[in-house]
């Protein structure tokens, strides 16, 4: 209470010493867009105050919530310059906090969703923290040619293209992140022609989810600048593998890391396996969020080191968890990797399923399966059945299915996200199934 | 010289306890035996003086030989072990017992005998001199701290003294931090003549600041500097950062004589996390932008307590006009209600029949009232601006904002509990604010207080404080707003309007002044209702401000009023009855339906007296009155069927109360609503249809009603079936002319019972009525599914009784059918569908309708209905028109899981539960659950959430109908 009273006189003073001229209030829909409403500086007190009113219903997943206005209120600990509108007219920007009327959290808030999970897990003692592997493409441009999507370069991994728009690219972007005071662990190429990999270091999950909704904005815009396109669909092109944003997850308790334990199996300890054992069972039915795109199910299902199945293992690049190893003394590092969620889901509703299936699987002391030694799509189909490996969903509407059948999801979500996502998601799906595909026509109109 | 030795019996009158051990121990001691009697622990301070006596027997001595100063160590010692503990590491400061203080020191004198503990440290001193000059000024606060407490505990009347010895308490405070400031900036390692220039000043707040210290308490600061003669200001502060920090350690760091008390500088802005210290710019920057409420309310409280005096005096002078200014500011009525929350939470449930400070009847209920008088009037009152709160309590009654005698009682109240604090505290000199509960212990209290002489003396009085004190906040805060709006005799109260709405806008009223037009049309005049009214009114104020929507409680409280207030009863409740007269507030400001009913039938307030006029009333004894209303109007048939409608208001307001008082459960209100629906129908149709008139009659009931499952606000579905008995050709006409005279009868504007008769067969294309042939024929006929699971709800409930049983016959044959196709259960399953598609209006949300919506009645019903049509053949329990009976039988007979038949039971519950609690709310039938939030909470509070519970009912409405959806398309349609 204190501490925010501080970082609002810091907000409203940088304000005043940097002639800021426009204050963007960010939130975050229920399908993970990131909305704005720009204020003028001398309204931002009145914010901090009480809240900014505006009409819920023009944003998605509030309007069947709530006929009435709801309220932002900025979180003056996120408050950062933006660089890139320049020095000729600063512009700042905060996430918000949204609430109804009378004071109480927009139930259809994702961020409130997250801060709720966290509660939750703070209740058993537990911080939560990530670090997400983030992929993306650059493409010419958002127009798709007659070879599908244009990729800036045709450069295979690691390769460093030197002077070129990647390169470029990557430096003027991680200058902004860090402007903007995200830290930027490690980038580089990835797989696929015009595909880059950046990932955020490690934060608690509110901070990391906040930076990813920075970072999409960052690499769009960075990207604009220099003439090309960036895009976090999760699997642009078929020929080249998909998007993921492999995310590192841990558990605090104080400042001990509740993962380590240098007598376990690759040194995880007892509630660490119970986490994975968690993330494992519920993996099928918290997919419809953590890939939620009709398209995430393309990148999930053809191979590439996309986990399609939901196994365990240690340095397994088929697995949905993996288990890495640390260096001696690195206790606190100790993570667990999950890799099965795409680059553009909602990062807050991700983040607070995640963690509600690993907190499951500590509450209810799930057992951890064996571990999946070999390549998992390398086994035939009763192969895999025989080691007990079960499939992801195959298709968004398979995943919506066990999402509905799903307490913990509704539970962690709140009844009126959880009814919004599948309204919207099953709206998803029935207008992509309405289409007839090159697909369709190329191998069947002529033989038909 | 020698001395007897001293008899059991006079050890006994003196108060011992232990006499066998007390006779043994007292040696010399028994020269001054008479001394403790007036100990309050006659055997510790036996015990302490032997064990005293024991290592130091020298500084003993010259004591034993002076009476007065043996008998003040007594005293003492009896009264305190903490500072008997003292006095053994400290003998020589026996002598601070010598002579008896006269009057208690002033705020200079102490300062002056502080300051000389810390005299010639410098910059140069080692750490041991440091020490020895923390220790010294230790020893002297507890010289000064024994002094005090001698004084006290050989004054007369420790209730009178007790303002007194909390403002030396205060003083002796401000003196320690004065001394350590001083040792601080002595001993410091800036450069001196800095140092000299850094101006710092320390703010006393809470009970320090008031200058009604406890014994033992935190002290309460905030630091306040600037730099003086060119020093600027960044540097001042940051010298004085490290000289408040030095002072502190002064008093609290452990050392070779035991710390004081905590100083606690957590009330400064920002709490923890803010600057320690901080220029008066800042501070008011501060207020200016950030601080909330309750941080104001603090500073009413702040005085300069140490340090530099001018400095202190203007920080007071530029805060306290953020502290007056804040009942204006938004949230004012928020920040008040968690004050008076702060007042009742967080006693753990073992402290709660001991605690002397929280809790109804506490200190600190008294410390809320007064300050929040002090908030709502002191904004345009700078006379009741005081910081003490016995002071503030004299002013607001000097000024007539409280009444003299109330003022004068209350003041008494709170320093017998301030004296039985100190005297707790003082035992063992331990911060605590709890009463023993060992009997000895409390015997001790009772002696050391001079207040009662036994365990269950004090104990009697204690508690009869406490009543006196929970009635205070109606007594100071609510009666005087009548003296607003009506001379009242007594106590000289003089509250302008002005004031008096200052009052109510801070207890949520949203419209202070035509709140005060109602107690003023309630309580002015001479009459002995209005003389009533004004003794009654500050509490059902009180209640009404408690409620979901005061301003409306209040309106229709005086609607009542004024109907009731000529009736000998009315009155006579309220005064008599604190039970009836809160219910009556809690349904006033919960229910615009109730509010509507009692314009009609003020009369129904009488029930509240009595749980037993709650409970619905037999349908045997609703059906005797019809008759015997029928009878005394002799074929005056309008003014008889509007005796009936009148009977029927009555009931449904009767059922009304029960349900919002919880007397009873949504399923007995669904019976009882039906019975008294049937009450009416039956006595309005022995009006138009008469034996031998041609025809056999009768009502059937349908839907709901049918099931028994009526709620606020429901239609009353029927159908009408006749039978020839002699009328020939004229038998049709005839019960068209019934059916006609039923419902022009029934017809009510202000309580509409709408008899719906779209279920019959056809809908609306069908005839209004039909003999029991015709239905026969066309069930035979048509054998529509949808025709008969309409009748599985269907129950003759008025009307001749043989035509009654042979429609039911006839009925059984429809709806329990021996067999139950498949095609026709699809055909169930495919009207439901369409339904869905069709019955719910346009945009409106399916998650939140509560008879059509998902998981929400009619899936229910539905569903039930489906397993009736398909088995009740052979599972005669399934035979019912009740859903929730029907439910049960399925589960019993393993037709539908326990758990799935729980999960529709939930959901059918919740969704009625809403759509009765949305009528009684808005007096409006709407099937909805709301977005609307206040009204939203208003439900959440019918339905026995507490306040600010709109989000959980939300949240528990959509989770509930969300499970039995899942139970519905599984088990309705099938779907895996």
């Amino acid at each position: 209470m204190g501490g925010m009273d501080k970082q609002r006189d810091f907000v409203l003073r940088t304000i005043e010493e940097r002639g800021v001229k426009f204050v963007r209030l960010w939130f975050t829909d229920v399908v993970g867009t990131l909305k704005m409403v720009a204020v003028a500086p001398a309204e931002v007190e009145g914010a901090f105050a009480e809240g900014l009113g505006f009409d819920g219903s023009a944003i998605e997943g509030f309007s069947r919530a709530y006929e009435a206005d709801v309220l932002a209120h900025p979180d003056p600990t996120t408050f950062q310059i933006l660089p890139w509108r320049g020095e000729v007219d600063p512009t700042a920007r905060m996430f918000c906090d949204i609430t109804t009327p009378d004071g109480q959290p927009a139930a259809a808030d994702p961020r409130h969703v997250l801060k709720r999970t966290l509660a939750k897990a703070a209740d058993r003692g537990f911080t939560f923290y990530t670090h997400p592997e983030i992929e993306f493409y650059l493409l010419k441009s958002s127009k798709v040619g007659p070879k599908g999507p244009q990729p800036v370069d045709a450069a295979g991994y690691f390769d460093n293209v030197p002077g070129g728009t990647a390169h470029d690219f990557r430096r003027r972007a991680v200058r902004m992140l860090e402007d903007l005071g995200i830290s930027v662990e490690f980038s580089h190429h990835e797989a696929g022609p015009g595909q880059n990999e950046i990932d955020l270091r490690y934060a608690d999950a509110l901070t990391t989810a906040d930076n990813i909704m920075t970072f999409r904005t960052v690499v769009k815009e960075v990207a604009i600048e220099q003439g090309v396109y960036a895009t976090f669909m999760p699997k642009p092109m078929a020929a080249h593998p998909g998007s993921g944003m492999h995310t590192h997850l841990s558990l605090f308790e104080g400042d001990t890391n509740a993962f380590f334990d240098p007598a376990g199996q690759y040194q995880l300890s007892k509630i660490g396996r119970q986490f994975v054992a968690g993330l494992l069972t519920h993996a099928p039915e918290i997919t419809a969020i953590t890939n939620q795109f009709v398209n995430s199910y393309k990148r999930l299902w053809t191979g590439d080191e996309a986990p399609s199945y939901v196994t365990w293992g240690h340095n397994n690049r088929s697995a949905l968890v993996r288990v890495p190893l640390y260096k001696p003394g690195k206790g606190q590092s100790a993570r667990v990797e999950y890799r099965g969620m795409d680059s553009a889901a909602n990062p807050y509703l991700a983040f607070s399923l995640l963690l509600a299936a690993g907190l499951k699987g500590i509450e209810e002391g799930y057992e951890l399966p064996p571990e999946a030694e070999n390549t998992v799509w390398e086994l035939s189909e009763s192969e895999r059945r025989a080691l007990g490996y079960k499939p992801l969903p195959s298709s968004l509407d398979r995943a919506l299915g066990l999402m509905e059948d799903s307490e913990l999801v509704a539970d962690t979500l709140g009844e009126q996200v959880f009814n919004y996502v599948l309204l919207n998601k099953r709206r998803e799906w029935a207008a992509y199934r309405a289409q007839v595909t090159p697909y369709e026509l190329e191998s069947n109109l002529e033989i038909l | 010289m020698s001395r007897q030795p001293s008899t059991l019996t006079e050890l006994a009158r003196l108060g011992f306890a232990e006499l066998g051990a007390a006779r043994d121990a007292l040696g010399e001691w028994a020269e001054r035996i008479e001394a403790f009697g007036a100990a309050a622990d006659p055997d510790r301070a036996l015990r302490l003086l032997v064990r005293l006596q024991e290592q130091h027997p020298d500084a003993l001595r010259p004591v034993l030989a002076d009476p007065a100063w043996a008998a003040r160590l007594i005293v003492v010692l009896g009264a305190s072990e903490g500072l008997g503990d003292f006095l053994r590491r400290r003998p020589a400061e026996l002598a601070a017992l010598r002579e008896p203080l006269r009057t208690l020191p002033s705020a200079e004198q102490l300062r002056r005998y502080l300051a000389a503990a810390v005299e010639g440290s410098t910059a140069a001193a080692s750490p041991a001199q440091v020490e020895q000059a923390r220790t010294a000024l230790r020893v002297r606060y507890r010289r000064w701290l024994l002094r005090i407490a001698a004084w006290d505990l050989e004054h007369a009347d420790a209730v009178e003294a007790l303002p007194l010895v909390a403002a030396a308490l205060a003083d002796l405070a401000g003196a320690a931090l004065d001394a350590s400031l001083t040792l601080a900036r002595a001993v410091s390692t800036f450069p001196a003549e800095e140092v000299a220039r850094t101006r710092l000043s320390i703010i006393g707040m809470g009970k320090a600041g008031a200058r009604e210290l406890n014994y033992i308490s935190d002290v309460d600061v905030i630091y306040v500097a600037e730099g003086a003669d060119e020093l600027d200001n960044a540097r001042a502060v940051e010298i004085a950062t490290r000289l408040a920090a030095e002072t502190a350690r002064g008093i609290q760091e452990p050392g070779i004589e035991p710390p004081l008390w905590e100083v606690d500088a957590n009330l400064r802005p920002e709490g923890k996390d803010g600057a320690l210290v901080r220029t008066i710019d800042s501070h008011r920057a501060y207020y200016e932008r950030w601080a909330k409420s309750w941080e104001f309310q603090a500073l009413l409280k702040s005085r300069p307590l140490a340090g530099d005096a001018e400095l202190g005096e203007r920080y007071c002078e530029t805060v306290h006009p953020f502290v007056w200014a804040s009942s204006q500011r938004e949230g004012f009525v928020d920040s008040v209600q968690r004050m008076r929350e702060r007042v009742t939470e967080h006693i753990p449930a073992d402290e709660v029949d001991v605690q002397l400070k929280l809790g109804p009847g506490g200190l600190r209920d008294v410390e809320f009232t007064i300050q929040l008088l002090q908030l709502v009037h002191g904004h345009s009152d700078d006379r009741v601006r005081q910081r003490d709160t016995l002071g503030a309590l004299a002013a607001l009654a000097q000024h007539g904002y409280i009444g003299r005698e109330e003022a004068a009682s209350f003041s008494r109240d709170y320093r017998l509990l301030r004296v039985i604090e100190h005297r707790v505290q003082l035992d063992r000199m331990t911060r605590t604010h709890l009463m023993p509960r060992d009997v000895d212990r409390l015997r001790v209290l009772a002696r050391a207080t001079g207040l009662a002489t036994t365990a269950d003396e004090l104990t009697e009085r204690w508690q009869q404080t406490k009543i006196a004190v929970r009635s205070l906040h109606e007594k100071l805060f609510y009666r005087p707003l009548l003296s607003a709006v009506a001379a009242l005799p007594d106590a000289g109260l003089a509250l302008t309007s002005g004031q008096a709405e200052d009052r109510l806008a801070a207890i949520g009223f949203t419209d202070p002044k035509g709140a005060l037009r109602h107690i003023a049309a309630l309580t002015s005049g001479v009459s002995r209702r209005a003389q009533i009214q004004r003794t009654l009114l500050p509490v059902i104020l009180q209640w009404l401000a408690q409620g979901a929507d005061p301003d409306y409680g209040l309106l229709v409280f005086r609607r009542l009023s004024d109907d009731l207030g000529e009736t000998h009863w009315f009155l006579r409740m309220l005064r008599d009855s604190s039970g009836a007269a809160q219910r009556l507030t809690n349904v006033l400001t919960a229910s615009r339906y109730v509010g509507g009913l009692f314009e009609r039938i003020p009369e129904g307030a009488a029930w509240l007296e009595n749980e037993e006029e709650l409970r619905p009333r037999p349908l045997a004894a609703l059906l005797d009155e019809s008759r015997a209303t029928v009878d005394r109007y002799e074929g005056d048939i309008d003014a008889a069927a509007k005796a009936l409608r009148t009977a029927r208001r009555r009931e449904v307001l009767r059922l009304a109360l029960a349900g919002i008082l919880d007397v009873i459960t949504v399923d007995e209100l669904g019976r009882a609503l039906s019975d008294v629906n049937t009450a009416v129908l039956t006595g309005v149709l022995s009006l138009v249809h008469r034996y031998g008139d041609g025809i056999e009659f009768a009502i059937v009931a349908m839907g709901r009603y049918g099931g028994a499952e009526l709620g606020f606000g429901s239609d009353a579905d029927v159908m009408y079936v006749y039978r020839d008995a002699g009328a020939g050709e004229h038998a049709q006409p005839r019960a068209e002319h019934i059916v006609h005279e039923l419902k022009r009868l029934t017809e009510d504007l202000r309580l509409p019972l709408d008899l719906d008769i779209d279920l019959r067969p056809e809908g609306r294309n069908g005839a209004i009525v039909r003999s029991l042939d015709s239905y026969r024929a066309y069930y035979e006929r048509w054998s529509l599914t949808w025709e008969a699971q309409a009748l599985l709800r269907a129950r003759a409930v008025a009307g001749d009784g043989s035509l009654m049983t042979d429609f039911t016959a006839l009925a059984d044959t429809v709806r329990y059918p021996d067999a139950f196709p498949e095609a026709d259960a699809r055909e169930v399953r495919r009207i439901k569908a369409r339904v869905e598609a069709e019955r719910l209006p346009q945009a409106a949300d399916p998650a939140r309708h509560l008879k059509l919506g998902r998981g929400s009645l009619s899936d229910v019903e539905w569903f039930v209905q489906l397993l009736q049509l398909q088995h009740a053949a052979t599972v005669p329990a399934l035979a019912t028109t009740s859903t929730l009976d029907a439910l049960t039988a399925a589960a019993d007979a393993e037709l539908v899981l326990p758990v799935d038949a729980e999960r529709l039971r939930a959901a059918w519950l919740i969704a009625s539960r809403a759509r009765s609690a949305l009528t009684l709310w808005s007096a409006k039938t709407a099937d909805v659950l709301p977005v609307d939030r206040p009204q939203l909470e208003g439900l959440a509070r019918l339905m026995g959430y507490p306040a600010g519970g709109a989000s959980r009912l939300e949240e528990d409405y959509l989770r509930t109908t969300r499970l039995a959806r899942q139970v519905f398309e599984r088990g309705f349609y099938g779907t895996p």
